[in-house]
């Protein structure tokens, strides 16, 4: 303004150092040392794609891939089947305490994930709940381990993504009109196919931001895998965890992590094709 | 009227409805189930994470409340609390700039800005953690590192939420205070300031929450006496699942809960959820 630089400079300058010192550089940091080589648990200077051949040609780590995403796609499946209805419920309910419903169906998202997990573990371990409650009932003969396994990660995720969705998909039913439905249906649509043929459509934006919003998270969560998984059932996330703090190999867990970004900002920028958007910037 | 009739409609065949309340009903427990299955645990007479809870008795909340939990908590309470006062302080003028101003590299600094949003925290984590042995500040891993990390992290979330505000703010407001003599400093401070301090709040509670519940981040930059109470629970958890942790993470809840209960009443966050005030 009355000097020479620009006000928004002045503004931006010290967050923008902040992001740029913190959290571009870190990040460029791992990228450099996934193309580097690692001798004794020490980073040598020596330029490599084999922690990227490595990681692509053991089927110990194929197989963490895989399951990386099959638990994404679970959860995502799972979350928009759950979350549809009661985002559906919640917008369109004419009740005295949707005020309350709504805050309730957000309050798990106030608990660490580390916390809504333990539920978890209380009702499937072998001698959890749900254990008891099918002994009672006579279905199962004798005890069964439901964890560690893939499953058990799976529902766990499920229970501390589900919040998301239901955000995502009220997001997008808020900006369906109502009357549209009364229309369908004052001009012969029965109420299936009012629903599969005008609300679905309307709002499969959000349905389909809310999956990857929920399937991004999913593949890089770390808690929950780790509580309700074991070292048979390693995604993504814990792989990064085990090479870096156990093996001490950061080029290995540099390079999963970089795997795990391209993927991320792959789906984002699907999602964004897709006009799910996130921020009101 | 019209969602009055649209309701009424529904009711009317009231077959759909009800089969949508009860599918909604499964939910709610399926979401809150557990939450409230830990809290029964807590009050375990036995030292075994039954549920339903044999006997009743508060010898977990007890052993909950001595320092080996408390330090913990505390340390994620003064974590959370400088995350949550740093992230909107640089988020204000970020946002202010984003919105106010139109110039080169803006679509780079909106890309910078949910950046950390964007990217998985874990990564962040491990990131920050290379760097800070790479420049040899080896020993501010700990409260520093995890600081530096979460005011990273939460820093979208109060952009957000002051960009939201900033939206409500007429433009011609400034302009007004300034044709009648105020100083650019004084519109802020009494125009501009009073209108966007909801915003301003709501963007520290989510920082403070998403701080205090963080575990992706945090697991790479804590040091022994300088955890947070997350990656306390979730080493403990690898050894033992006595009710005491039950005890603990029903508090690491409740703390959250109060803070959103409380700001609610005083200030509103419920329009910052949705993204759009107007919307």
């Amino acid at each position: 303004m009355r000097s020479g630089v620009p006000a928004h400079w002045l503004l931006i300058a010290l967050p923008a150092t902040v992001l740029l010192a913190f959290f571009v550089l870190p990040n460029a940091l791992l990228l450099s040392a996934s193309f580097l080589k690692s001798e004794a648990q020490q980073l040598t200077a020596e330029p490599t794609l084999d922690n990227y051949r490595f990681l692509f040609t053991r089927p110990l780590y194929l197989e963490v891939f895989l399951r990386t995403f099959a638990v994404g796609i679970a959860v995502g499946l799972i979350d928009i089947v759950l979350g549809f209805p009661l985002a559906y419920f919640l917008v369109r309910s004419r009740s005295r305490f949707k005020g309350l419903l709504i805050a309730l169906s957000l309050a798990p998202l106030l608990a660490s994930v580390v916390v809504r997990t333990y539920g978890w573990y209380i009702i499937l371990n072998r001698f959890g709940f749900a254990n008891d409650v099918l002994l009672n009932l006579g279905v199962i003969g004798e005890r069964i381990p439901f964890m560690p396994s893939t499953g058990a990660i799976i529902i766990g995720l499920a229970h501390a993504l589900l919040p998301y969705a239901v955000l995502t998909i009220m997001g997008s039913l808020n900006g369906v009109n109502p009357n549209l439905e009364s229309a369908a249906m004052s001009l012969g649509a029965n109420r299936t196919r009012t629903f599969f043929h005008v609300v679905m459509p309307l709002c499969l934006p959000g349905i389909a931001g809310g999956f990857i919003l929920v399937f991004s998270i999913a593949i890089s969560a770390y808690a929950t895998p780790a509580i309700l998984g074991g070292p048979a059932t390693q995604v993504a996330a814990t792989a990064i965890y085990n090479f870096i703090i156990q093996l001490l190999d950061w080029s290995l867990g540099a390079a999963l992590a970089v795997i795990l970004i391209v993927c991320s900002l792959l789906l984002l920028y699907a999602a964004a094709r897709l006009g799910a958007r996130r921020a009101a910037l | 009227m019209n969602a009055r009739i649209f309701s009424a409609r529904w009711r009317a065949t009231s077959g759909p409805w009800a089969l949508l309340c009860t599918v909604v009903a499964f939910v709610y427990v399926f979401s809150l189930g557990p939450i409230l299955i830990t809290t029964a645990v807590s009050f375990n007479q036995t030292n075994r994470s039954f549920f339903p809870p044999r006997g009743f008795s508060l010898r977990w909340w007890e052993r909950a409340l001595t320092p080996e939990w408390l330090d913990p908590l505390l340390f994620s309470l003064k974590l959370g609390t400088f995350t949550a006062l740093l992230s909107t302080l640089l988020a204000l003028p970020l946002a202010f700039a984003l919105y106010r101003y139109r110039f080169r590299g803006r679509e780079a600094l909106v890309a910078l800005t949910l950046g950390p949003l964007m990217l998985p925290t874990l990564v962040t984590g491990v990131g920050l953690l290379q760097l800070f042995q790479y420049v040899g500040w080896r020993e501010h891993i700990g409260f520093a590192a995890l600081l530096v990390g979460h005011v990273v992290i939460c820093m979208p979330f109060a952009v957000r939420t002051v960009s939201i505000s900033l939206q409500t703010l007429p433009p011609n407001l400034e302009l007004a205070a300034a044709s009648l003599g105020a100083t650019p400093v004084r519109t802020l401070r009494h125009i501009v300031f009073p209108l966007i301090k909801s915003g301003l709040v709501a963007g520290a509670v989510f920082a403070f929450i998403h701080s205090f519940t963080d575990v992706n981040l945090s697991i790479f930059l804590a040091r022994p006496g300088e955890v947070p109470i997350t990656v306390k629970i979730l080493g403990f958890l690898e050894f033992g699942f006595a009710p005491t942790l039950a005890a603990v993470s029903v508090i690491t809840l409740l703390l959250p809960l109060i803070l959103v209960a409380i700001v609610e009443r005083v200030s509103g966050l419920g329009d910052f959820i949705y993204g759009d005030r107007r919307g």
